[in-house]
């Protein structure tokens, strides 16, 4: 019952937290000028025109001269019916560019995911049970580089050494390629590579130091003492307790350093991706754009915190909910 | 690139490992001192408070264990008042800060603009961001280096746990060599300028193709272009010396370094402490609104007020400051909320004090050390936010920062490597050094942690 509860009160917060941070942005728009206005005024005004009635009809054509009030209103139904506005830079609405780049964000960041936990869990894993070994320090050496690396540095690096220097893979990303073709997995490697490497790191020492408590705990000497094999060992006694402090990890932290590093290898890599879309509406000052790729983030990170919250209450019978 | 450092599944203070094992007064440690004499001839009575940030906690802990101390000496009458609040050090602090604010007042108000507050033979006219950065000099001076000095035997046994690290020993000598040269080098050196008969000059020891810089300035050996003494790391495709550009990065870095974890320990611990101690509907909105600023990735958020205001490393500053403290007042709040509970608070409160002096000397000094190492370990992404926005061109065009040099060399990569290489060398090995120093020192100041334990790295 307890627990029920903890998840509706979890689903409204989120709710709460997805409207104070739509209030917020709005707030923020409405009371920075609009660049688009300074703009418009000063091609009026070179062309001979009045500058202020040009801004007068802008703003009534934008409906920016109705009350504060309607305005927000506008905005919030705007935001939760889907309808975001219309692209300037792109010719588009906001929300079929956003939906044209989502695949190919798609098609690099499933196979990080998958690689970074796998690889950060296994490599984790081995570090606790081989502690103080030879490997064990090539690895916490391996997820200091990671962590430490500048993802788009390292992106250039490499793109330099492989592709240009060896010529391995392409140096231009080819958004024609099939998404599911050998073409296209040839030059996603080292978006995904960097990628992984940038966050494995968390995944790798947080497993490490989850498992290591329960290395030499009394239950998994029992288990060895009764016979158990190693991999049993590890997979029922280790991994199963470390595993619930892991989640929440593994979602909430994975994904926000993963959110930041994609943009930043999309743009490396020229991947007509989200992270890229964005960019590109910053370059142009199509607000529209910036605000509708900046919220579709946040609501990735929104729901991933949601969905981290759930899986812990599912996963550690222990906690209690009745202060929460 | 999240910076949160948090050892447990996350900082919520129900669930994580670490508030399980927190019922004693963290120096009870089997490392902490426990023999150190009775702070004699201090000028106060009272349980030690001038050891402050680090070292006043080892001695806060100390007075945990009731009778050791000369607790009933405590002269409530006195330290009840307003000015116990405030100890010597808090005072020296406030002074300095009100020379600081009355030479920022002159400078504003009497100097005609342009004219250099500091004349003489190298004239230092000083920007919004240079007063913040003389701000946080002088108080991480009175809060950071008073109290290890003051304190060294504490001091020294720090040390002793901190050198057993000698990676973090190497990165703290390297980030103060950063320090260092990126504080005077910019007053020293003249700003890189735009010279397009030097482009592309190649590093020292390192011979290019002739047809990649115009002119050569160095000799031509063997049908290569040398790179000389003049430009060691060689120049950028307009000519400006990269060594020169580094040093510059260097001071963005530490300023951003130095004033973001001001702004972010300030506002961090008053929102934590005030928080816990407070409790109720305080409690309740202070936290909610920090789960809102948590749900909200800092990257985006920087990104969207970064479009919204325009990015100036000033603006980056306030940015990174007032919207990265969430994690910080999280940790201290609770930390604080177990610390609230020890019987020296009681105590404490028992006999008098009031709500201002339980929070400054005993609340604030005890979860110091949280802080600190939490803060050391979210300095690198602050930079490497600082750094990836300027790579993407929305930093400040006018302060050369690495990020953006990185981007200036992105497109001559394949002739001239070393414009992106050398800046990319120092960020990484920044980065690397802080996170070194951070691990270092929570393995130092928190002998209940067990040294790789948690998920160090910040990430």
């Amino acid at each position: 019952m307890g627990m029920r509860w903890y998840v509706i009160r979890r689903l409204l917060w989120t709710a709460f937290a997805t409207f104070v941070i739509l209030s917020a942005t709005w707030g923020l728009l409405a009371v920075t000028p609009n660049q688009s206005v300074d703009q418009l005024q000063f091609q009026v005004a070179s062309a001979g025109g009045s500058a202020e009635e040009a801004a007068e009809a802008f703003r009534a054509a934008r409906g920016l001269d109705r009350p504060l009030h309607e305005r927000y209103l506008d905005y919030m139904t705007n935001m939760l019916s889907l309808n975001w506005g219309w692209s300037e830079s792109r010719s588009q609405r906001v929300t079929t560019a956003i939906a044209e780049a989502i695949p190919y964000t798609a098609i690099y960041s499933v196979p990080t995911t998958i690689l970074s936990i796998l690889l950060g869990l296994s490599i984790g894993l081995y570090s606790a049970t081989h502690q103080y070994t030879k490997t064990d320090y090539a690895a916490t050496f391996v997820g200091f580089f990671g962590y430490a690396i500048p993802n788009f540095w390292f992106a250039i690096v490499l793109l330099l050494v492989f592709g240009v220097n060896l010529g391995w893979v392409p140096v231009v990303f080819d958004a024609d390629a099939p998404l599911l073709s050998g073409r296209m997995a040839r030059q996603l490697i080292l978006p995904v590579f960097v990628l992984v490497t940038g966050t494995i790191a968390g995944t790798m020492r947080y497993s490490r130091a989850e498992a290591l408590e329960y290395v030499q705990a009394e239950f998994v000497k029992t288990a060895r003492a009764k016979g158990a094999s190693e991999l049993r060992v590890l997979a029922r006694h280790v991994l199963r307790p470390a595993a619930v402090p892991l989640v929440t990890i593994l979602v909430g932290d994975i994904l926000t350093i993963f959110l930041a590093a994609s943009y930043l290898v999309e743009v490396v890599f020229g991947i007509p991706g989200l992270g890229q879309l964005s960019f590109e509406a910053i370059v142009a000052q199509d607000t529209a754009l910036v605000l509708g790729t900046t919220l579709i983030f946040t609501f990735v990170a929104i729901l991933g915190n949601l969905l981290q919250d759930i899986a812990y209450t599912v996963l550690d019978p222990r906690i209690d909910y009745g202060d929460r | 690139m999240s910076g949160d450092d948090t050892p447990g599944p996350r900082s919520d203070d129900t669930s994580g490992p670490r508030s399980d094992d927190t019922s004693g007064p963290r120096s009870d440690g089997p490392a902490g001192p426990t023999e150190e004499p009775v702070p004699g001839g201090s000028d106060r009575p009272g349980p030690a408070t001038d050891g402050g940030t680090v070292a006043g906690r080892g001695r806060d802990g100390r007075d945990g264990r009731a009778g050791r101390e000369t607790f009933e000496d405590v002269d409530w009458s006195t330290v009840g008042g307003g000015r116990a609040v405030l100890s010597r050090r808090d005072r020296g602090a406030l002074a300095s800060v009100a020379v600081v604010a009355a030479a920022f007042a002159y400078d504003l108000l009497v100097l005609p603009s342009g004219t250099p507050l500091v004349p003489g033979p190298l004239p230092w006219d000083l920007s919004q961001l240079d007063w913040l950065f003389v701000l946080s000099l002088v108080l991480s001076a009175w809060y950071v280096v008073v109290p290890l000095a003051r304190n060294r035997r504490l001091t020294r046994h720090y040390w002793r746990q901190f050198r057993k690290n000698r990676l973090a020993v190497a990165s703290l000598a390297y980030l103060g060599v950063v320090f260092a040269v990126g504080t005077a080098g910019p007053i020293l050196l003249a700003k890189p300028e735009l010279a397009l008969t030097k482009q592309y000059q190649p590093p020292l020891f390192v011979g290019v193709d002739p047809s990649v810089p115009i002119r050569c300035v160095g000799p031509v050996v063997e049908g290569a272009c040398r790179g000389t003494l003049a430009h060691p790391l060689g120049t950028t495709s307009d000519g400006k010396d990269i060594l020169v550009l580094v040093v510059y990065g260097m001071n963005v870095s530490i300023r951003i370094g130095l004033i973001v974890p001001l702004i972010v320990i300030t506002v961090g611990t008053t929102v934590g402490t005030v928080a816990a101690y407070a409790g109720g509907m305080v409690d309740e909105v202070l936290m909610r609104y920090v789960d809102v600023q948590q749900t909200f990735p800092a990257f985006f958020l920087f990104l969207l007020l970064t479009y919204i205001f325009g990015g100036s490393l000033f603006l980056f500053v306030l940015i990174f400051g007032f919207f990265g403290w969430e994690s910080i007042a999280r940790l201290v709040r609770s930390e604080a909320l177990q610390r609230r509970e020890e019987q020296y608070v009681r105590a404490a409160v028992g006999a008098g004090a009031g709500t201002a002096y339980v929070i400054r000397r005993h609340l604030v000094p005890n979860v110091s050390s949280t802080v600190i190492t939490a803060t050391t370990l979210l300095i690198p992404s602050f930079i490497l936010f600082e750094a990836a926005l300027s790579f993407l061109g929305l930093g400040d065009p006018t302060v050369p920062s690495w990020g953006q040099v990185i981007a200036a060399g992105r497109s001559d990569l394949d002739t001239a490597w070393w414009i992106s290489t050398f800046p990319g060398f120092f960020l990484f090995f920044t980065i690397l050094a802080f996170n070194f120093v951070g691990d270092a020192l929570r393995d130092a100041l928190d002998p209940r942690s067990e040294g790789g334990g948690g998920g160090g790295g910040g990430a």
